[in-house]
């Protein structure tokens, strides 16, 4: 005869079992992921360091981009980056926010709502060389022949807008990444937006607040935080995308001030050149210019992480 | 069931590579003018992109001819085509350039590599001007290289018009495209101006990628070819091939001996067949002599190890090559690509017989005539 309680501490120990093979199988896939993230980053730095001995730090400050001479610098594709991707910001912001906040607040009840939801995507949808065809085949053209005339007419007292037109340059490739990021930019907003309490919108609007002075006053505020890691979020999409910046940015190592001037991003310089860098160190500052863009990607991404999280997270107006 | 259809194609194959070994040769039924049979084998092969067409029309033909011997050909860029064959991960590599002393140090040694020139190429200057209609722009050494190094930036420019009596060129400002991505087109050219010009020599130098002095850069000669079409104003590089598919309006270029040409494959040729010493080490064939002689042409070449581990993929691949240089030229030549002149031909057929598997030379041909 066997006594109940064995029974059970059976049943238990099998099941403690169980829990030890689940945790194994956890633990061992969250190690995996963490192992091919190391070998992935000494994959990347170790076929760079011919680049990093030889150039060092002084890789980022210099302009010079000579593969016939084995001279590389930085600066210019990480400038070139910057430029395009503080562009697509600055238009993507404000149509983005805009978007958000029709499809959050004012298009409840809309009938519009539907459809834009579904466009907006679609949009996400589409394959980056697609929307690098059509600003190579459509929009440069366009660039050339209306918007950049239009800009050095009216503003070309800047610098920004002085030069020459071609179709091709840092303005271009910037429209092209905030047409690419806006897709991430209204979807984040909005459901940063919608995750605002209700309470809150109906105390304001209680307290004899207009809609558009609960917007400005309690929403905006409130997912400040949460919009701020939106913006990262596309930031850090802009940043890394190849394609149609290539095929529209003019390729051309300059740091010019003209906004219609060709210039170049990091991705682009590896696009372009790795199939025929024969050389240890043009093919290292090639790795080097990786590196480059892995660290900004990653630092741009985690602040992104942390602002979201941190506004989920806590669930209070924060910062 | 299964097992009789396994038996019979295990058969077949042994069957098969028998052929191929026994009638390696002067084979007139099957191999045509003195082309060897190769034994059974699949060969791969990694390499340049500004080829790739030739080598695709060629090996697909190859294989029809002799259905044993399947080609495969990556076209993943020169230094793809390099690093892979020293590490010996394929049978053979392309480049537009050859392997210079460091790669072949690292590969093992120059003994160890032979390096066979595969075809020819030539390149044009195509434009985009309204009203100045295919052949009527004429550049002379002088005016491209002041072009590409930004001295001249106008289509007005008096340096232009001096060469250009009878055709009014716009007072629109020049916008040079040259390619993004590191390509042999990019070093014929770039060699080309070197060779002209003492500034750009100074200033740039040659190279698969050079520091431009002027214009935008595109990916690929489509898109340089693209870039032109929509850019009016515009002038860029661009191998002969495309101007002709996308039928592009390019100069006149004035050639070593003064003369004014329209680049064609029959003028890279005859600007090939005026050196008669081209090595590996010594390969330029741009500004070229003779009447006339396209003056931006240069050849693409094909790395292999002397020493072959496997015999009978050593001699498939000696045999493919041998064929790719004699009667495999015709498929250059559709491909808008020229054919090796003579010289280059027998160079290589006496290169390739340098190749050995175990000590024992693997072409079988009559020594070239």
């Amino acid at each position: 005869m066997v006594p109940p309680p064995l029974v059970a501490a059976s049943r238990q120990r099998r099941l403690v079992s169980g829990d030890r093979l689940f945790r194994v199988i956890a633990y061992g896939a969250a190690g995996l992921i963490m192992l091919i993230a190391v070998l992935f980053l000494i994959a990347l730095v170790v076929p760079a360091l011919p680049a990093i001995t030889k150039f060092g730090l002084a890789f980022f400050t210099s302009r010079t981009w000579d593969p016939v001479r084995d001279q590389f610098g930085a600066l210019t594709p990480i400038y070139g980056t910057l430029v395009t991707s503080a562009i697509a910001l600055l238009i993507a912001f404000p149509i983005g926010l805009g978007a958000a906040l029709f499809l959050a607040e004012e298009a409840r009840l809309s009938l519009l709502r539907g459809p834009l939801s579904f466009l907006i995507e679609l949009l996400a949808g589409i394959p980056s060389v697609v929307i690098g065809l059509w600003a190579f085949f459509v929009l440069t053209a366009l660039m050339r022949d209306k918007v950049d005339p239009f800009l050095n007419h009216t503003l070309g007292f800047l610098p920004l807008f002085g030069g020459t037109p071609t179709g091709y340059g840092f303005l271009t490739a910037g429209l092209v990444l905030a047409i690419m990021v806006l897709p991430i930019m209204i979807a984040l907003s909005r459901d940063v937006i919608r995750a605002v309490p209700r309470e809150l919108r109906e105390a304001s609007l209680a307290l004899g607040a207009t809609n558009a002075e609960t917007i400005w006053s309690v929403i905006l505020p409130y997912a400040r935080v949460g919009i701020t890691g939106a913006v990262l979020l596309s930031l850090g999409r802009a940043l890394g995308e190849t394609i149609a910046v290539t095929m529209v940015i003019g390729n051309t190592m300059q740091i010019s001030a003209s906004l219609f001037a060709s210039g170049y991003t990091l991705p682009s310089v590896i696009a372009n050149e790795f199939t025929e860098a024969t050389g240890n160190v043009y093919l290292g500052s090639l790795f080097y210019l990786g590196v480059v863009l892995v660290l900004i990607t990653i630092a741009v991404n985690v602040l992104a992480r942390l602002l979201i999280w941190r506004f989920s997270g806590s669930g209070r107006v924060a910062g | 069931m299964k097992r009789v259809l396994l038996a019979l194609s295990v058969g077949v194959a042994v069957l098969l590579a028998a052929c191929g070994g026994s009638t390696t040769g002067n084979n007139p039924a099957t191999g045509g003018s003195g082309v060897p049979t190769p034994p059974q084998a699949s060969l791969i092969g990694t390499g340049a992109t500004f080829p790739a067409p030739f080598y695709d029309a060629a090996r697909f033909a190859y294989n029809q001819k002799f259905s044993q011997a399947t080609i495969n050909y990556n076209a993943l860029g020169s230094g793809a085509g390099i690093s892979q064959l020293t590490k010996k991960v394929v049978d053979f590599g392309a480049s537009d350039v050859p392997m210079n002393a460091a790669e072949l140090t690292a590969a093992g040694g120059s003994d160890k590599v032979v390096q066979i020139a595969s075809t020819l190429g030539t390149e044009s200057l195509a434009y985009n001007l309204s009203g100045v209609s295919n052949g009527k722009l004429k550049l002379t050494p002088k005016t491209i290289a002041g072009i590409f190094l930004g001295t001249i930036k106008n289509w007005n420019d008096p340096a232009l018009a001096a060469d250009n009596s009878g055709v009014s060129l716009p007072s629109q400002a020049i916008s040079v495209v040259h390619r993004s991505d590191g390509s042999g087109t990019t070093y014929i050219f770039t060699d080309y101006l070197s060779t002209i010009s003492t500034d750009w020599k100074g200033k740039v130098g040659k190279g698969k990628s050079v520091s431009w002095p002027v214009g935008q850069g595109a990916k690929g000669n489509e898109a340089v070819a693209t870039t032109i079409k929509q850019t009016p104003g515009a002038i860029g590089y661009v191998e002969l091939a495309y101007v002709i598919q996308t039928n592009m309006t390019q100069a006149s270029l004035q050639n070593h001996d003064g003369n004014f040409v329209i680049p064609s494959p029959d003028g890279a040729t005859a600007a090939a067949s005026q050196f008669l010493a081209i090595s590996p080490t010594q390969f330029s064939i741009v500004d070229a002599p003779g009447k006339t002689s396209a003056p931006i042409s240069g050849y693409s070449w094909l790395m292999l190890y002397k020493d072959q581990a496997d015999k009978n993929k050593g001699t498939a691949l000696v045999d493919f090559l041998d064929w790719l240089v004699t009667d495999g030229q015709q498929y250059a030549v559709n491909v808008h690509y020229a054919k090796l002149p003579s010289n280059i031909v027998n160079d290589d057929i006496n290169s390739l017989k340098t190749v050995t598997s175990g000590g024992s030379t693997l072409l079988n041909v009559p020594a070239p005539s």
